[in-house]
């Protein structure tokens, strides 16, 4: 088994990292919030041209017909540049969401639209019951117990909700559940749920581990500058321990959410425990390094002009997302005390 | 109509640059690379030429393994054929060498234009287009910020000092470098880079171009014999007053200097 990506995956890594540090800077993020949105329908159509909306679309609606494998590079860099796009709802979830509902016609109207830029679509799980910029999406899939409900924003009520992370506005959605809106139910639903579930908390994680990476290098950056008793404070122990530590923890989160994508992407028994491991390492690295780089930035790390709060912001808002810590943990302690959990290095990829 | 774009790639823009174990150039591993800011103005242009209408772009650039990244790239913008000339033998080549390897994929290309960047971002010679031209015996022009192109003749303005542009026209074939901000260059899409794994990458050496004789750095006019990281100064002075009164100053201070 092959355990790194391969040439095309880390060109695409790449040629979004570069796109995102010319075209997502704080200070395009900065004017969005300034203007009280966090989706740039200019930002967006350019992601589309990329192709980044449409990754999980099949190529037989326009899409670029990428599994999670692909992807979780390009989640990484979605969060190492703090993206203030809809990504996780409409990319990571609700594309292969419609595929997976089986419903042609649904299906034929929405992911060519997604996947050409012309259609967000929120998602709302009962795991993550708020919806991300659903005053700006076209379509909403909603969760109400094993249903899926597909509904027209304009038909529902669309309450914004108080929020931390300007760059990932939450709304509270109501709406009238019944025929009209009902896709899919019963076993069919539950299965489509959990799924979206674990992609939705996969594309979180990838997300977590691209701004943790962001938060070290701004906290070493900072490091290097800052001077005190004649030297950059980066030299002295204390901070290179604090910022080595932050970087254990994220080294360690990283596989974990790779290894995730994989379970996912090839859809594996034991896909939701994987992944509930790769949210919690991920998240918990990002707490952390959020922590640690506050402290190396001492006081200027509170100011609103410092870039930092960007991505503790997004730290803080993803370990919300699909799953809290909390939730997640729980998931994994299930599973591993099961009589029958495959445990220990001799089973790792048994059966896959 | 073939178009031959010339990349080089280049240390990224934000990598850490140290020195290497014998002074003569930098340290270049575990250093990110990026395609040379000149040159995606040149391949920008080649693909607004091949997007106006029939045109075959060409990109051929020499190095290491590592090139193949900055040519796969360029694929993925919407090149359509890759020459890689991946030899070591041309490791310390000068510019003239370099620029006879890419005469000679250009004579066996027949390309009715090349375009390159004015300069590459690491040594700044600016040397290599003008040489290609003579060697292949075209006429040529540099630090074009304006190409235009009708019936097979090229009209380029071309920036020279004060601010002002000089106009020239040039028959094809014809070499172009051109000047940086001359378009606003695409981003290569997840699309175009799945497409480019099919699109042809050929690998040449020195010796498949017959040049292996004038390359490298036994055949090298130049060499480098010592790089150095530019002095730190230690005479800032602070100007201070009202921004008319700084202004002023600056003025005066420059014109001291015989800088304006």
């Amino acid at each position: 088994m092959r355990f790194t990506f391969d040439e095309d995956q880390l060109l695409f890594q790449t040629t979004l990292r570069d796109f995102l540090s010319n075209e997502c800077t704080p200070e395009v993020i900065r004017k969005a919030w300034d203007e009280g949105r966090s989706h740039t329908p200019a930002l967006w159509a350019q992601l589309a041209e990329l192709g980044v909306p449409g990754l999980l679309v099949p190529e037989a609606h326009d899409g670029m017909g990428m599994s999670e494998i692909d992807s979780v590079l390009l989640f990484e860099e979605a969060g190492r540049a703090a993206l203030p796009e809809p990504v996780i709802a409409t990319a990571a979830v609700a594309a292969p969401l419609l595929v997976e509902l089986g419903d042609e016609a649904l299906a034929g109207e929405w992911l060519p639209r997604i996947g050409g830029g012309d259609a967000i679509v929120g998602v709302g799980h009962e795991v993550s019951p708020l919806v991300v910029d659903a005053d700006v999406s076209h379509l909403l899939l909603l969760q109400r117990g094993d249903e899926v409900h597909a509904v027209a924003p304009d038909s529902a009520e669309i309450v914004a909700q108080p929020a931390n992370d300007p760059s990932r506005r939450l709304f509270k959605v109501n709406f009238d559940a019944g025929d009209a809106t009902r896709v899919a139910a019963g076993d069919a639903g539950r299965s489509l749920w959990a799924a979206a579930l674990d992609r939705g908390a996969l594309a979180a994680a990838a997300q977590l581990v691209g701004a943790t990476d962001k938060l070290i290098t701004l906290a070493a950056e900072y490091a290097e500058q800052r001077q005190q008793f004649g030297k950059p404070i980066g030299s002295f122990q204390a901070v290179k321990h604090m910022l080595a530590n932050c970087k254990v923890k994220l080294e360690y989160a990283r596989p974990v959410v790779h290894r995730a994508a994989h379970s996912v992407a090839r859809s594996v028994s034991d896909r939701s425990l994987h992944v509930s491991m790769a949210k919690v390492a991920a998240a918990d690295a990002a707490q952390f390094a959020s922590r640690q780089a506050l402290q190396v930035h001492g006081a200027l790390g509170y100011t609103w002009e410092q870039d930092l709060h960007i991505w503790m912001r997004r730290a803080w808002s993803l370990e919300q997302a699909w799953g809290r810590n909390d939730f997640h943990r729980s998931r994994v302690e299930e599973r591993v005390l099961e009589a029958s959990a495959r445990l220990g290095p001799g089973r790792t990829f048994r059966g896959e | 109509m073939k178009i031959m774009v010339c990349l080089k790639q280049v240390p990224h823009q934000d990598a850490r640059l140290d020195i290497n174990g014998d002074g003569t150039w930098i340290q270049e591993d575990n250093i990110k690379f990026e395609i040379n800011s000149y040159d995606t103005y040149a391949l920008e242009e080649a693909l607004l030429i091949k997007d106006a209408g029939e045109a075959e772009v060409l990109v051929v650039s020499i190095g290491p393994d590592r090139v193949t990244q900055a040519l796969r790239t360029a694929l993925g913008m919407g090149a359509d054929r890759a020459i890689h000339v991946n030899d070591p033998e041309i490791q310390g080549s000068d510019s003239l060498g370099m620029a006879k390897v890419l005469a000679a994929v250009a004579k066996e290309e027949n390309p009715d234009l090349i375009l390159a960047g004015l300069m590459s971002e690491d040594a700044n010679y600016a040397a290599v287009p003008p040489m290609l031209a003579e060697l292949v015996g075209i006429p040529h022009t540099t630090a074009a910020v304006k190409v235009e192109r009708s019936n097979g003749t090229l009209t380029c303005d071309r920036e020279i000092e004060g601010g002002a542009n000089e106009v020239v026209t040039l028959e094809a074939p014809c070499l172009v470098a051109v000047q940086s901000g001359l378009n606003q260059v695409r981003y290569a899409s997840l699309k175009g880079i799945m497409a480019a794994k099919k699109k042809p990458l050929d690998v040449k050496t020195a010796a498949d171009l017959g040049v292996a004789d004038q390359v490298g750095a036994g055949a090298a006019k130049v060499s480098v014999t010592q790089i150095a990281p530019p002095p730190k100064g230690d005479t800032a002075e602070l100007v201070e007053g009202s921004p008319d009164e700084i202004a002023a100053k600056l003025v005066t201070k420059i014109k001291e200097l015989g800088l304006l």
